[in-house]
Order: C-alpha cells, then sequence, then structure tokens
C-alpha cells in the first residue's frame, strides 16, 4: 500500500524478471555461438541427408502410385499440369512483349514524324532487350 | 477479504491476456492496407501502384518501384495504417510501385536470378514508365530485391534508373567467418542437389527455420515473453499482431534461384568478384551509375555489414551515401522507430534526387 501510495506498485516478481532475463541473455550468446559453429553445421546436414535418403524410396513410389492412379482415373498427373502452367507462362509473356510493342506503336504514331525516327523509349528497350534475350537462349519457362 | 478481490482481479487479468493471446496466435492481422491498384502481371508477379493522395503537381516526377525479396511478401512495406513506409511515402508525394512475386508453384522451381532480372523486372518497369509517363526512375531493393536491383542496375544501366537504395544488400560474401548460413549451406554438410531433388522449390518452413535459428532464444522463447507482458498494452499487442502475420506468411522459394544463392552467392561470391553470369552476360558492377543509398542495419544478423559495405568501391555511380541504422534486418524499417530514422532519410536522400 505504502508503495502505491507513493505512485509506484511493488512488484514482488521483478527482482525474479530480472534473474530471468539476464538468464535469457546469457543462453542467447551461447546458442547463437552455438549454432555458428562447424559441428553444428555438421550435425544439422547430416540430419536433413538422412531424412531425405530414408525418405526417397516412399517419396518415389507415391510418385508412381499416384501417377498411375490419375492415368486410369484419365486425369492429367503433376507433370502433365507442371507443362501446361509453363506453357501459359510463355503464353503471357508473348502477350506482354506484344503488349509493349503496340504502347510503343501507339507512342511513336502519336508523335510528329522527326520524332519517330529518333531513338526507342527506354522502357521499351527494357523489355524488347528482355525478350531478345529470352530467345537467344531459348529458355522455357 | 482483500486478498480475496486482488486473487479475483489477477485472474480477470489473467483470463484477459489469454484471450488476446489465444486471438493473437489464430487470427491474421490486416496488413498492407494503403489502396494500391493492380496495373500489370506475369505469371505470379504483380506490379502494383499505390493511389496517390498528393496532387500531381505537389507529387515528385521520378516513380519509385519497391522490389523485395524472394521468400517472404512484400507486405512488410506496408505493414499497417500509420506504420507503414509505402503509406509514409505516397504521403511525401512519391508515385510508388510494388513488384510483388508472388508464391512461385511447383512449375516455377526453374526460375532464376536470370528470370527475374531480365524477363521479369525489365518488363514491370515498362508498365511503371508507361504508367507514370516519366523517363527515369527510382528503384529500392531489400534483401535478396537487394541483389536483384543490383544485378539489374549493372545489366540495364541504361534504362532510365537515376537513383537506386539497397537495404540490407547481401552482396559480398567474403566474411564467411560471419556468415552463419554460409557455414550451414557449406557443399561439405548441405546436399543442395538433394534438397531441391526431393522438393523442387525450397521449402518456406525450412527457409523459416533457418532464418529463426540464428537467433533460436528470442525467436522461439523472449518473443513470446515480451508479448506476454505486453500483453495490456494495444501498442505493443497491434505491433506484434501485425509483424507475426507477416512472419508466419512463409512460402517457398523458386529452387532455380534458390540453387544460385548457394552456389553463385553464398559459396563462391561470384557478384563481388565479377564473375557472375546472367544469361550470357558478365554483371560488371563498374556499369552500376545510379545514384546509391546503401543502408546497412548494424545489429542485422541475416545480412551482417560486412556483406553490404563492399560495394561502394566496385561500382561506377559517383553519387553514394551509406547510413547505417540501429536495429535489424526487418527492424531498421517495419520496426517502431523506423518512421523516426529510416524512413526520413531515405525521404530526404530521394527528394533530394527526384526532380
Amino acid at each position: 500500500m505504502a508503495g502505491e501510495k507513493n505512485g509506484a506498485t511493488a512488484d514482488p516478481f521483478e527482482a525474479f524478471r530480472k534473474v530471468r532475463d539476464t538468464y535469457f541473455e546469457g543462453m542467447s550468446k551461447v546458442m547463437i555461438d552455438a549454432v555458428n559453429t562447424e559441428e553444428y553445421a555438421q550435425a544439422t546436414g547430416t540430419l536433413l541427408n538422412n531424412y531425405l535418403t530414408a525418405s526417397a524410396p516412399f517419396r518415389e513410389a507415391m510418385d508412381k502410385a499416384m501417377v498411375m492412379a490419375l492415368e486410369h482415373l484419365s486425369l492429367p498427373s503433376r507433370q502433365q499440369v507442371i507443362a501446361l502452367a509453363e506453357r501459359f507462362t510463355n503464353l503471357e509473356t508473348r502477350l506482354d512483349d506484344l503488349d509493349a510493342k503496340l504502347d510503343r506503336i501507339v507512342e511513336l504514331s502519336s508523335r510528329p514524324p522527326t520524332a519517330a525516327t529518333s531513338r526507342p523509349e527506354e522502357g521499351t528497350q527494357a523489355a524488347d532487350a528482355g525478350a531478345r534475350s529470352r530467345q537467344q537462349t531459348g529458355r522455357k519457362h | 477479504m482483500a486478498e480475496t478481490v486482488s486473487l479475483s482481479n489477477d485472474w480477470t487479468v489473467l483470463d484477459r491476456k489469454l484471450k488476446t493471446f489465444n486471438r493473437l496466435m489464430t487470427t491474421k492481422a490486416a496488413i498492407a492496407q494503403t489502396p494500391k491498384e493492380l496495373i500489370w502481371t506475369l505469371n505470379k508477379a504483380k506490379l502494383y501502384r499505390y493511389v496517390p493522395v498528393v496532387p500531381a503537381e505537389k507529387r515528385y516526377p521520378v516513380p519509385m518501384i519497391l522490389i523485395f525479396a524472394l521468400m517472404n511478401r512484400p507486405t512488410i512495406l506496408d505493414l499497417r495504417p500509420g506504420h507503414s513506409f509505402v503509406e509514409y511515402m505516397v504521403g511525401k508525394g512519391y508515385d510508388i510501385y510494388l513488384l510483388d512475386w508472388g508464391v512461385p508453384g511447383p512449375e516455377d522451381s526453374n526460375l532464376k536470378f536470370d528470370d527475374y532480372t531480365l524477363d521479369y523486372m525489365p518488363r514491370a518497369i515498362r508498365k511503371m514508365m508507361q504508367v507514370s509517363g516519366a523517363k527515369e526512375f527510382s528503384m529500392l531493393g531489400w534483401c535478396i530485391g537487394a541483389i536483384l536491383t543490383t544485378i539489374y542496375a549493372a545489366l540495364r544501366p541504361d534504362d532510365g534508373l537515376r537513383n537506386l537504395v539497397l537495404l540490407t544488400a547481401p552482396l559480398d560474401f567474403s566474411n564467411r567467418e560471419q556468415l552463419t548460413f554460409s557455414r550451414w549451406t557449406d557443399e561439405r554438410y548441405f546436399d543442395l542437389d538433394k534438397v531441391l531433388a526431393a522438393f523442387g522449390n525450397m521449402p518456406g518452413e525450412m527457409i523459416d527455420f533457418g532464418a529463426k535459428a540464428l537467433k533460436p532464444v528470442e525467436n522461439y522463447i523472449t518473443n513470446y515473453l515480451k508479448l506476454w507482458e505486453g500483453l495490456e498494452d494495444p501498442r505493443v499487442v497491434e505491433a506484434w499482431h501485425s509483424m507475426n502475420t507477416w512472419v508466419t506468411d512463409i512460402f517457398p522459394m523458386a529452387g532455380g534461384a534458390y540453387r544460385q544463392l548457394i552456389v553463385d552467392f553464398y559459396r563462391n561470391n561470384r557478384l563481388v568478384r565479377g564473375e557472375l553470369n546472367i544469361r550470357g552476360e558478365l554483371v560488371d558492377l563498374k556499369r552500376l551509375r545510379a545514384n546509391l543509398l546503401n543502408v546497412i542495419a548494424e545489429g542485422d544478423h541475416i545480412t551482417p555489414p560486412c556483406q553490404s559495405e563492399a560495394i561502394l568501391p566496385k561500382i561506377g555511380s559517383t553519387d553514394t551515401e551509406v547510413y547505417r541504422v540501429r536495429g535489424g534486418h526487418i527492424g531498421i524499417m517495419a520496426g517502431s522507430g523506423a518512421h523516426k530514422q529510416t524512413w526520413p532519410h531515405i525521404d530526404s536522400w530521394l527528394a533530394a534526387r527526384s526532380r
């Protein structure tokens, strides 16, 4: 009560909190150092590697079973859907190229003839350059 | 009698705190509320334009595009009303655009930095320039977004990029002693091929665990303890809720890009060594000539300052500035002090270069 009258409430847990915070601060430094060691990197790497090795046969069996099941049901497999999605992205990219070219045509046609023969816009160049480099490498999305 | 009343009050407080805690853990906060319109899409990528609130004649004529990392939502740039970098910059008169990479699906497992920087970014920027009618633009890249923007700026120096703002940019991977991720992804321990063969894309849960495991006590214990102690303070609760909403919204990173991040950057430091090849083009940092503001978080455990500091002597820009901020990887832009330090500095730096 006396504490409250003075404007401050006595908190019996304050000392406990200080001890706790100090403990966690120390613990934090220890843990940061621990995860930053070669041993930790090796341990987590080994754990992950073992998990992937052990689960690989099950994943492969599951994939094969799923492909067969979908085939029996006349449904597309995951790989076929992925191939379709990649084709959609390719189409979208081509549409974007067309969009860029149309924008350029509209812009050039709205300019006086002398200006139309000058250098193309940077933005259009960028899209064209992107399209060119994509075509050169023949990358498939 | 007094003890009974006190005990009853304690139970009431405890009950209220538990309810608030439960709400924070089981609901999503309303984040990314600044009005925006979708102006371009390609595959999962979307380009948004934030609705200007300043009259056109008072706005800066140079638009700015924001580019965030590949494995988290860019909503951190527009966290919550009253505490949003985007809202702040729109209010200051900037024409702000945001490139959201979206969530890669299995069909995107081959996407690489090459595709992001040479297919997606030039197209999004073209659209931004068309919508804004500007001839030059500013670009802000954060974390892996800073790698992408740096590569783009070096590969396409004549595309109209005037100002480049890099936030916590992981560009130099030479100081392996300070890079915990370098140690974890070392080829002696981490079988990258096996991971990507199993998952296609790098699972968001694994990336999230990696980021949190850098500071396990803070992320798994003290974060929740501090929240518990602040549960009676609405400001603490709302700030925590919105941040937790963003942090827990995890998704995979495209396998091709992840492979490049590990092999080209973490293991071989190819960008700074001048050996990074993007679709047949060597990335020469000397070709980066845009005005550069390099924002470094002094307490960053994900991108230690040594990763961002080495860029300046390597680039061709003449107008450069390094701005060091006290804070962590995310805190410098989304923490409680961001609106007093980082945002005003970016604004003042850009304002002088956006007329």
